[in-house]
């Protein structure tokens, strides 16, 4: 179909310049992979054997995909909710919501909730990993209300979620110190021949799973619609509530995901520090790879791209021996470059 | 002044836009510029706007060879131009609003307020306008926002204003408005180029022509020495009929019964029935409610009170979604924000309403809505390259066509067409036109809402007429005329 006939020779700089203005993921693209170069340089060379330097270089990787493995979740699922036309400023505040609803559930001190129930063991930990996921799912079809019944705007919505969540868990969670069973860090420390990859492999998979629907499902399709001209599609049939709806409860439910991963990581959570700025990171992941905070176009793609070029820059200035405090500076800067460079031909 | 534009080339890629292109326009006259979508129009004021260069030809004013290279330039040469989304700010009042971007200071660096109050008031006593600079823009309905953007432009000096169809979304009496401004305007010898598909405006107020066909001047001259016809062969290039399209009727059983249906006041005790292969327009002034009526039928809006039978089965219609599955399809007006998704290609702007049905567990069809798609393709005569276009590289009849496609593929018993040919030009009309018939032959039942008379005495075999929300009457073929629909439509009865 199309142009595909059209047999045309480019040389480089012209096939780039097409890919340049007509992909919108190519800039991007580039831009990490000239990161990624720009790293394995810093890093060096200097070893005995190849052996020896693709284990430093992928030791390397997988500590950096780890280490951001909770943010990427929650990145794609805020990627949804940008492209319905939303935000949501509330993931960090559910984070912690749910991770202490997690090591409540599964306390094996006095206060454990399953404990009392006589509930220990394998089941409990099940039990968890189905209950948690569904108050995720509950807090965020809270907020989903709050937005498409209540008509609050999301912005204030989740800013709302955000204080109320928060304290609340703070409150209950005061003075008490819940011990997670060691067989519940295996989940995020399950090591596969000698390497701790798991909480890379749910984010591939969760990654996976979400460029399929957004790609080829009705409700992935739906959420487009919707962000790119809400009135027409509700014309056209869509129920947009719903899909609005689901698109928040399904980011409570991502939320919760990397809630279980960063408790079976280190077997606790800091309540009053922990998801602090993650949904700042998160949109920022998002606006990195492509998505519009005006809505409707957006890529789960991209925002992957997104996570990685973040983790990348935060690795490099790692290795520069930038100071810490300055890292924020330019991560800002490169939200900023990002979106620069995504204004369609301006560049050539 | 006089504008001269001479041999103006164009092309963007490979598309030829303009070939070859040359227009005189003088102070103190109204001249209309004429044409299908696509034919260049709107690529020739850019060039003398100063939004685009052109790649040949030169622009003259008085005599004078100019180069602009920005709109400010064009603007400085005294050419303004209104486009047809109004560049108003809403929440300002009308006096800033005549002042954006050069306002004028006190000596301590504030706004010279009343200065820009009495400038205002003197601008619109000039113009003979009776209206207050401290209202807001909001407050005012589009022919004041119109009015106001025309006298920004006096303001800044223009003696050439080009406007970009003015009159498309202004009820009669603010087309009226707007003429009457436009007269005035000539008489202070300013020019002005009219664009508009309205050929009937056109001869009302415009001295002189030219029509525009695939990027070639075709005709050129005084207004009072052609017709509606001749206007429109020019532009399409054939003979354009505007007498009713006949076709043998082949009436079913009745699909859709509506009594006593009201809205608080926007529409008030509808009762209607439509059979089977019948095409019925409504129509009526703007904001006679016709739309809403619909759109409540539809489920997109509420009702307060009245009854719908679908196929003598009484229906709620709380939602879209229950309205589709009910046999409804409706085309909304104002295609860009109501039927377009623009972050969308073709293929899926063309079965947005059916994704959910011929889906598979959540995973959509795309190889069915292909197959859909492209029989309606055909039957539509879609002109378009690739599926995975993006919906806004196509023409706005095509567009509307794979809007009209949508609601095709959800296999509608009753289909309510909006303002089906709004920005739609000429031979896409009749495309439509055609299409409306033939789907009455297939037995839907086709509603058509339109202000434009002599489109419902084209394609309907009867039409009812509303005003102020209530059906005023009802004409039923020969009864069809201009005169009578006129009537009605504006709260009279039949003699």
């Amino acid at each position: 179909m199309g142009n595909e006939g059209v047999v045309e020779k480019r040389n480089f700089f012209q096939w780039f310049k097409h890919k340049w203005s007509n992909d919108p993921l190519f800039s991007i693209f580039t831009a990490l992979i000239l990161m990624i170069i720009l790293q394995t340089l810093v890093l060096g060379f200097d070893y005995d054997s190849f052996g020896s330097w693709f284990q430093s270089w992928s030791n390397n990787w997988i500590n950096i995909l780890r280490n951001n493995a909770g943010i990427a979740i929650v990145a794609l699922g805020m990627t949804f909710v940008i492209m319905t036309g939303g935000i949501d400023l509330s993931v960090g505040a559910t984070l912690v919501a749910t991770g202490a609803f997690a090591m409540m559930l599964l306390d094996v001190g006095e206060r454990g909730f399953l404990g009392l129930m006589g509930i220990t063991g394998t089941l409990a930990i099940i039990l968890t990993l189905i209950l948690v996921p569904l108050f995720g799912y509950l807090l965020g079809s809270l907020i989903g209300l709050t937005v498409t019944k209540g008509m609050v705007p999301p912005f204030i919505a989740t800013l709302g979620a955000m204080m109320v969540f928060r304290s609340v868990t703070q409150q209950s969670m005061q003075g008490y110190n819940p011990r997670v069973p060691t067989e519940f860090l295996e989940i995020a420390s399950l090591r596969i021949g000698n390497l701790m990859v798991m909480p890379i492999i749910y984010w591939l998979i969760i990654a996976a799973i979400m460029y399929y629907v957004s790609k080829r499902t009705t409700f992935g399709r739906q959420i487009i619609a919707v962000g790119s001209n809400e009135r027409a599609a509700s014309l056209s049939g869509i129920n947009v509530n719903k899909v609005k709806l689901r698109v928040y409860a399904l980011m409570g439910l991502l939320v919760s995901i990397a809630a279980i991963i960063q408790v079976s990581r280190i077997g606790s959570m800091d309540i009053a520090g922990s998801g602090r700025g993650l949904e700042m990171d998160a949109i920022a992941a998002a606006v990195v790879g492509g998505t519009s905070m005006m809505g409707g176009r957006g890529y789960i793609l991209g925002t992957v791209y997104g996570v990685l070029i973040i983790s990348v820059l935060n690795n490099l200035l790692n290795l520069f021996g930038v100071p810490p405090l300055l890292s924020d500076a330019f991560k800002g800067m490169i939200v900023i470059v990002a979106v620069l460079l995504q204004r369609k031909g301006k560049m050539f | 002044m006089k504008i001269e534009m001479t041999n103006i080339r164009k092309s963007f890629g490979s598309n030829d836009v303009l070939k070859d292109v040359s227009l005189t326009i003088n102070g103190g006259e109204i001249y209309a510029l004429l044409g299908e979508n696509g034919a260049g129009k709107s690529t020739l004021m850019n060039i003398l706007g100063g939004i685009y260069k052109p790649d040949q030809g030169s622009i003259s004013v008085d005599g004078k060879e100019v180069k602009f290279t920005s709109p400010i330039e064009s603007q400085e040469a005294g050419i303004a131009f209104i486009h047809q989304e109004l560049n108003l700010i809403n929440d300002l009042p009308i006096y800033e609003n005549m002042f954006l971007g050069r306002e004028p200071k006190t000596k301590s660096g504030s706004l010279d307020l009343e200065k820009m109050i009495r400038d205002t008031e003197e601008i619109f006593e000039r113009m003979n306008i009776d209206l207050d600079p401290k209202k807001e823009v909001n407050e005012l309905d589009s022919s004041y926002k119109q009015i106001v953007e025309i006298c920004r432009a006096m303001m800044a000096n223009a003696s050439i204003i080009i406007m970009d169809e003015p009159t498309t979304s202004l009820t009669d009496t603010e087309i009226e408005r707007v003429f009457d401004m436009m007269q005035t305007l000539k008489e202070h010898n300013v020019g002005l180029i009219f664009i508009s598909h309205k050929l009937s405006e056109v001869m009302q107020v415009c001295n002189r022509y030219a029509v525009l066909r695939d990027g070639n001047l075709v005709s050129e001259g005084d207004v009072k020495n052609v017709t509606i016809a001749d206007l429109a062969r020019y532009m399409v290039g054939y003979d354009v009929r505007t007498e009713p399209l006949a076709r043998k009727r082949d009436l079913g059983e009745e699909v859709l019964r509506v009594e006593g249906l009201t809205y608080n006041h926007v529409f008030k005790d509808i009762n209607f029935s439509i059979r089977e292969g019948e095409v019925v327009g409504f129509t009526g002034l703007l904001g006679d409610g016709r739309s809403e009526l619909f759109q409540s039928i539809f489920g997109a809006n509420d009702i307060s009170s009245g009854t719908i039978y679908v196929h003598g089965k009484k229906v709620t219609s709380n939602s879209t979604t229950q309205a589709i599955k009910n046999g409804i399809a409706y085309l909304p007006r104002n295609r860009k924000e109501n039927a377009i998704i623009p972050d969308m290609d073709i293929l899926e702007n063309s079965s947005i309403t059916t994704w959910a049905k011929f889906s598979n567990k959540g995973i959509i069809n795309y190889a069915h809505h292909k197959k859909v798609f492209q029989e309606q393709r055909d039957l539509l005569r879609i002109k378009m390259v690739d599926l995975t276009d993006n919906i806004s590289k196509l023409s706005g009849g095509n567009q509307q066509k794979v809007v009209l496609a949508k609601w095709l593929a959800t296999d509608p018993k009753i289909l309510v067409l909006d303002n089906p040919t709004q920005g739609v030009d000429v031979g896409a009309k009749e495309d439509i036109y055609d299409i409306i018939l033939k789907l009455a032959d297939e037995n839907i039942a086709v509603i058509v809402l339109s202000s434009e008379a002599h489109e419902i005495i084209r394609v309907c075999d009867r039409s009812l007429v509303m005003y102020q929300g209530r059906i005023q009457g009802e004409l039923v073929e020969k009864e069809m005329t201009d005169h009578h629909i006129m009537s009605l439509a504006t709260g009279g009865e039949l003699t």
